[in-house]
This record gives structure tokens, C-alpha cells and sequence, in this order.
């Protein structure tokens, strides 16, 4: 037998302490693996949102329960105080600012109402309440296509998703009017799982795979401009893709230029509308702010839409990014003076003497289009031929093109001015070199005199002046907003209260 | 010699039992709080502890993220001893301090860690500190470099200014996940 049994035959109280030693050793150990065990639970807990989201969820306020920041701020969009010297986030009635507006597109929907946008939290109402989508009595009735609801709601993919994307595309604007009531909001940019930029609007893939580019390999930096060129763009709707389907296409194939998207839209032979009192085959530029930023030196040196829309903020000792979308010029402290080390007062003015300088030669585009209209009129009356006109007809179009690309592209004037700039003088060369045809044209109809310029000094007289009856307009929409909006909301309640996740706080 | 420490026949099978649960509970511990990890010099290995969240988040969205991990600048690396001694010093300190929950909302670091950080910067950055030209251009730079930190001026290198536990919610950070096995889970998920 070893010593050590020796040792405790002699000490027996010597066992009993190895043995309580170690007990004690043990159950230490133990409660040293078990807090370690407790501790690598909570990160479990640590930094995971609390609400569960499923994918294609809708309703911004349910996102709102987890990003509580991102969220306040984003509904900071209902503001609509700013008013800068041309635009900000209050609803100004463009028409009444600039009837000229009016005649240049003439026959078309914008000649009925078109105003400066407010923010995203108005998307819906907004489309709702503009005359450009009438006074539909029905789920068949009315002006425009389900296509114009496209970027107005995270309804939208939910619906892709699950009717399918030409589905969408197909039937008139009022059909979905029950279905779409979320205004933008979160799960328009954001994968729910990850929080990661998402793109959740096809035209846009579709436009990148056209051009032979993988969207999906997009840096972060990039997809924050991404996002927002998911609407952001200039789009028109492709009636060939399926039958009866309005299919949303950016016109990019030809590149993101004037030229070549004009180059695009002349080839296929699409024109938005004829002109009601030129005739002539029109393009409607939507608003290609991507297209133009993309041309900038802001865009150049790899500043995101982000940026400079969407600064980063601090409260409470938390940083994030602040989802209020607007007008830098109110938020110069977070979004210019991050970069450059200038006075507010300074800065404002660098932005609007580039404003000013770009609008100061679109106005006299706009005048000089005017003109043109009425003077083809003018031609058309004197009996002048389809054959003598075709020329002049596209020179008026290609020219308001430039124009509207210009005044569509909202802040494009600031965003690039150089090309804003450019595109203009190519405007006013080709409507005057257009209205040097005519000009011959009347020779040769036996015209000499100057055509009058129309009294389109009010948005009332302008629309008087193309035929246009404002009156029957606003009250077939006053009918609808009583009427049929009540319903749709009512309907779309029924149909969100049977969603699995219910949201907490909700009245 | 190695005889005297055996324990007498009849005790074998007991002894051989609490030994075992002794090392057993040892290993448990080494695994569960992934001791092996600490020889790397991985930055997902500092949180470990989820309370390093906020410094993981922060470093992760700088511009040192593509070319240092926490070890390049949070040890020295004057000579191989002293990084394994500092770092298994701090380490443990660290390590207690999370485990009898003492940990500050807001946690600074230490002098000597600071002392660490500020030679490490000079490691990196010692041709930008010393050409003339660069010197040049900032004021003052050779006097300020002698009597502060350089984050004291510098001051959102590289974890900006403002670091509570609270502050990077909803942060994607690489914390451990759950330690049981995935066999397991399938096997209990199906009974």
C-alpha cells in the first residue's frame, strides 16, 4: 500500500478535506461554465430586432417596432415646411406657377394638374388626389393604368409577388386601389431579413440585365443610389410585352443620355401623346434625377443619393442614418458641411446660382416651344401637308424632350449643371432650327407675319386656352375621394387585419 | 515519487471518477467559452463577449476594417513575449471583469492600453508622421504629436466618438451562437 493511505489512516480528516476540496472545486467550476453558458445566451438576445418581419410585409409601422429611429425619421417626410427657391417639400401648384406648362402639354394629363411633390409619407394620397388619375367610379374605370401605382408602395412587391409582375402591369389604375395603401416605406429598399439595400422593383433589374450588367454585383455604396433609381428615373410603358399590360420599362439600351434614350423612343416610334395643338408625336420625360446625378461631379466622385439625402444623424448617442428623404438645402449642417467646409449662407447660394442660371435659359426653351406649338398650328391651318410637317413635328418633339428632361430631372440643374446646361442649348437649337422650317413653310404657304403669343398669363387661362374643363375634372374628383377612397381604405383594413403579425400599436 | 501520489487501490475507481468529472467540466468550460479562440488573432474573437459589440460594429464600418484587426493595434508588437503576456494579462482581466458582471456601460480603455494603441498607430502610420511634407501641412503637428494621443485629436479613429453598450442596436456582429451542435437540435427538434 502507497504512503498515502498511511497518511490518511493516521489523519482521516485529511480525506475528508481532498474530498470537500475538490466538491468545492467542482462546483465552483461549474458555476463558472454555467454563467459563461448564461453569458453566451444573452448574446442571443443582444442586437436582434424583437418583432419578427416576414418578407414582402407591407406595413411600415410593424418595421417601426424594431427600428424605432429609422422610423420616427422616416415619417419626418410628413413635413412639409420647406420651401427653397424653387422647390423644398411644400405642394406648390407648378400650372399656376408657370402656365406655360400648360400648353406644352396640351392633351396630355400633366396639362390637368401638376404640382411639386411632398414627401414619400404622401405618396398614395397624392396619387390619389391628383387630377392626372381622374375620378374612376369603378375597378374599370379611369384614365390611367395599375402601373402608375408602381412606385408609390411596399404593396407593391408584396402584390408582384403574389399576382405576378405583368399581372400587375394589367388593368386600370382604380383595380388596385383596395390593394395599395402603405405609403413607401421600408421593404421598398430594405431585405427584411437582413436590413441589407434591396432592389424590389423589376424594371430596374430588367433595365441592367438589358444592358448586359449583373445589378446583384452592385457595391453598397452603389445600391444607396440604387434604391432610390428604382423610381427615380425616366420610364415609359411597354404596350408590346403582354396583352392588355403597361409594362414599366426604363429606355436605357441606347445608354443614360438625352441622346439616347431619345435615340431609344425614336426607333420603336413611341411617343407618350400627340400634341392636342401642334400634333406633334410628344415624349413626356418622367424624371430622370438617376440619370442626371449619374452626369454630375458629385456622382463622379462616388457621392451616393444617400449622402447627401439621407446624412447620418446622432441621438442619443446612437448614429444611423436619418430616413427623413430631403432637400439637402434643409439639412445643410449634416449633409453639405460634412464635406465641404463653407458657410450655410454660401453654400445655399452656390446651389441656387446654378439654379438660377440653368432656368434662366429654360424659360426661354419653354417660351420659344410655345411658340412652335401655335405656329404649327398656325402651318396645319394654312393647309399645310403631313409630308411638309414631319420634319418640324419631331424637331418639336426632340426639343421639348431636352427641355423636359431638363425641368423633369429635379435638381438637375444643381445635381450636373454642365450637362443641364448642354441639353438646353441643344433644345433651343433644334426648336429654333425647327422653327426656321416653319418660318420657310409660311413662305411658301404665303404667310408672312409673326404668329401671336397665346395669353397664357394664369394656369386657367392657359387651360382655357387648350379646351380644357378644369371644372368637370375637379368634381368628378371630389365624387371619387368621397366615394370610392373611403371604400378601398375600408377594404384594405378587412384585409391586412387577417395578416399573421399584428402590430402592437395600433389603435 | 509519482507513486506516492497514487491514491490506494480500493480509492482507484472513485478517484478516476471525480477526476474525470473534474476534466470533464474543465474541457466544458474551455469550449464553451471557445478558449482556443483566444490564440487566433480573428476580431470575431473578441466578441466572444457580446459586450465588444459596439466596438466590433464601429471598427467594421471604418476604413481600418481592410487593414487592421483588433489584435494589430490592441497588443503590442514590440516582441512576441510581450504580446502574448499583454494579451493573456488583459485577456483575463477582461474575462473576470465579464464574468462577475462588473462591466462599465460606457467602457474606456486603460492607460496601459492606451500606451499600446498609440505606439501601434505609430507602427503603421510612421512615414506619414515623419515625412516633412506632411508634417508641414498640419499645424503644430510635431508639438501636439509629443504631449497627447494621437485619437486625441483624431478623434473618430476608428470607432467614433461615442461607444455605450447601447449604441449600435440592431448591429450585425459575429456573436457566438448557440454551442449545442446541430445534430443535437435536429434530434430534439424531431422528437
Amino acid at each position: 500500500m502507497s504512503s498515502n493511505l498511511k497518511i490518511t489512516e493516521k489523519k482521516p480528516w485529511l480525506a475528508w478535506l481532498v474530498f470537500l476540496v475538490t466538491i468545492a472545486v467542482v462546483f465552483v467550476l461549474g458555476l463558472l461554465a454555467s454563467s459563461i453558458v448564461e453569458r453566451r445566451a444573452e448574446a442571443a438576445y443582444v442586437n436582434v430586432p424583437k418583432k419578427e418581419i416576414s418578407s414582402f410585409e407591407p406595413r411600415n409601422e410593424i418595421w417601426g417596432e424594431n427600428y424605432p429611429r429609422e422610423f420616427q425619421s422616416y415619417y419626418g417626410t410628413a413635413d412639409s415646411s420647406f420651401r427653397s427657391k424653387y422647390n423644398g417639400n411644400v405642394m406648390i401648384d407648378m400650372l399656376e406657377v408657370d402656365p406655360r406648362l400648360v400648353v406644352l402639354w396640351a392633351g396630355y394629363g400633366f396639362a390637368k394638374d401638376y404640382n411639386q411633390g411632398r414627401g414619400h409619407y404622401y405618396a398614395v394620397v397624392d396619387v390619389q388626389n391628383t387630377l392626372r388619375t381622374g375620378g374612376p367610379k369603378s375597378a374599370d374605370d379611369g384614365p390611367m393604368p395599375t402601373t402608375c401605382w408602381t412606385c408609390k408602395s411596399p404593396d407593391v412587391p408584396r402584390l408582384m409577388n403574389e399576382k405576378g409582375v405583368t399581372q400587375f402591369y394589367t388593368g386600370k389604375w382604380a383595380r388596385l386601389g383596395p390593394e395599395i395603401v402603405n405609403t413607401i416605406g421600408c421593404a421598398d429598399c430594405h431585405d427584411p431579413e437582413t436590413m441589407n439595400l434591396t432592389i424590389t422593383r423589376p424594371a430596374l433589374v430588367e433595365a441592367f440585365d438589358r444592358m448586359g450588367k449583373d445589378i446583384k454585383k452592385a457595391s453598397h455604396q452603389e445600391m444607396r443610389s440604387l434604391v432610390c433609381a428604382q423610381c427615380h428615373v425616366e420610364y415609359y410603358f411597354d404596350k408590346t410585352v403582354a396583352e392588355g399590360a403597361n409594362y414599366l420599362t426604363f429606355p436605357w439600351d441606347n445608354g443614360l443620355t438625352v441622346e439616347g434614350m431619345e435615340q431609344y423612343y425614336d426607333n420603336i416610334e413611341f411617343s407618350d401623346w400627340t400634341h392636342s395643338i401642334s400634333k406633334a408625336p410628344m415624349l413626356k420625360t418622367q424624371h430622370p434625377g438617376y440619370e442626371m446625378y449619374l452626369t454630375g461631379i458629385h456622382a463622379q466622385r462616388g457621392v451616393s443619393c444617400a449622402d447627401c439625402h439621407m446624412p447620418y444623424k446622432s441621438e442619443g448617442g446612437q448614429k444611423f442614418t436619418d430616413h427623413k428623404m430631403q432637400s439637402p438645402l434643409n439639412n445643410i449642417a449634416n449633409s453639405c458641411q460634412v464635406c465641404h467646409r463653407e458657410e450655410t449662407s454660401t453654400l445655399m447660394a452656390n446651389v441656387y446660382e446654378r439654379q438660377d442660371k440653368i432656368i434662366e435659359n429654360r424659360d426661354k426653351l419653354e417660351e420659344l416651344l410655345v411658340r412652335a406649338h401655335v405656329e404649327a398650328k398656325k402651318a396645319w391651318d394654312l393647309g399645310a401637308t403631313e409630308n411638309q410637317m414631319k420634319d418640324i413635328l419631331m424637331g418639336i418633339r426632340h426639343a421639348q424632350w431636352r427641355w423636359d428632361y431638363v425641368a423633369a430631372s429635379h435638381g438637375g440643374s444643381f445635381h450636373s449643371p454642365v450637362e443641364s446646361g448642354r441639353i438646353i442649348s441643344t433644345g433651343i437649337t433644334t426648336v429654333q432650327e425647327t422653327r426656321l422650317k416653319l418660318a420657310r413653310l409660311f413662305a411658301s404657304l404665303g404667310f408672312n407675319e409673326e404668329v401671336p403669343y397665346p395669353d397664357i398669363s394664369t394656369k386657367a387661362k392657359a387651360q382655357k386656352f387648350i379646351g380644357l374643363d378644369a371644372e368637370k375634372l375637379n368634381s368628378e374628383k371630389n365624387e371619387f375621394i368621397k366615394n370610392l377612397v373611403p371604400e378601398w381604405l375600408k377594404q384594405a383594413e378587412e384585409r391586412e387585419k387577417t395578416y399573421d403579425i399584428v402590430a402592437n400599436n395600433k389603435e | 515519487m509519482l507513486k506516492k501520489l497514487l491514491p490506494p487501490l480500493k480509492w482507484r475507481f472513485p478517484v478516476i471518477v471525480i477526476i474525470g468529472i473534474f476534466s470533464g467540466i474543465s474541457l466544458f468550460t474551455l469550449y464553451v467559452s471557445k478558449a482556443h479562440s483566444y490564440l487566433s488573432d480573428k476580431p470575431e474573437t473578441c466578441t466572444n463577449c457580446h459586450i465588444m459589440s459596439p466596438q466590433y460594429a464601429t471598427w467594421n464600418h471604418s476604413s481600418h476594417r481592410e487593414v487592421a484587426h483588433c489584435n494589430d493595434c490592441h497588443v503590442p508588437h514590440n516582441n512576441i513575449v510581450n504580446k502574448y503576456f499583454f494579451k493573456a494579462k488583459d485577456g483575463l482581466r477582461h474575462a473576470s471583469v465579464f464574468t462577475l458582471r462588473k462591466e462599465p456601460q460606457v467602457i474606456f480603455i486603460l492607460d496601459e492600453g492606451a500606451e499600446v494603441v498609440h505606439q501601434n498607430c505609430i507602427r503603421c502610420h510612421s512615414r506619414q508622421i515623419t515625412d516633412p511634407k506632411l508634417v508641414a501641412s498640419v499645424e503644430q503637428h510635431t508639438a501636439h504629436m509629443q504631449d497627447r494621443k494621437c485619437w486625441d485629436c483624431h478623434r473618430e479613429v476608428p470607432h467614433g466618438r461615442v461607444n455605450s453598450l447601447s449604441s449600435v442596436p440592431n448591429a450585425r456582429v459575429p456573436l457566438p451562437e448557440s454551442p449545442v451542435p446541430d445534430w443535437i437540435k435536429k434530434y430534439t427538434k424531431n422528437n
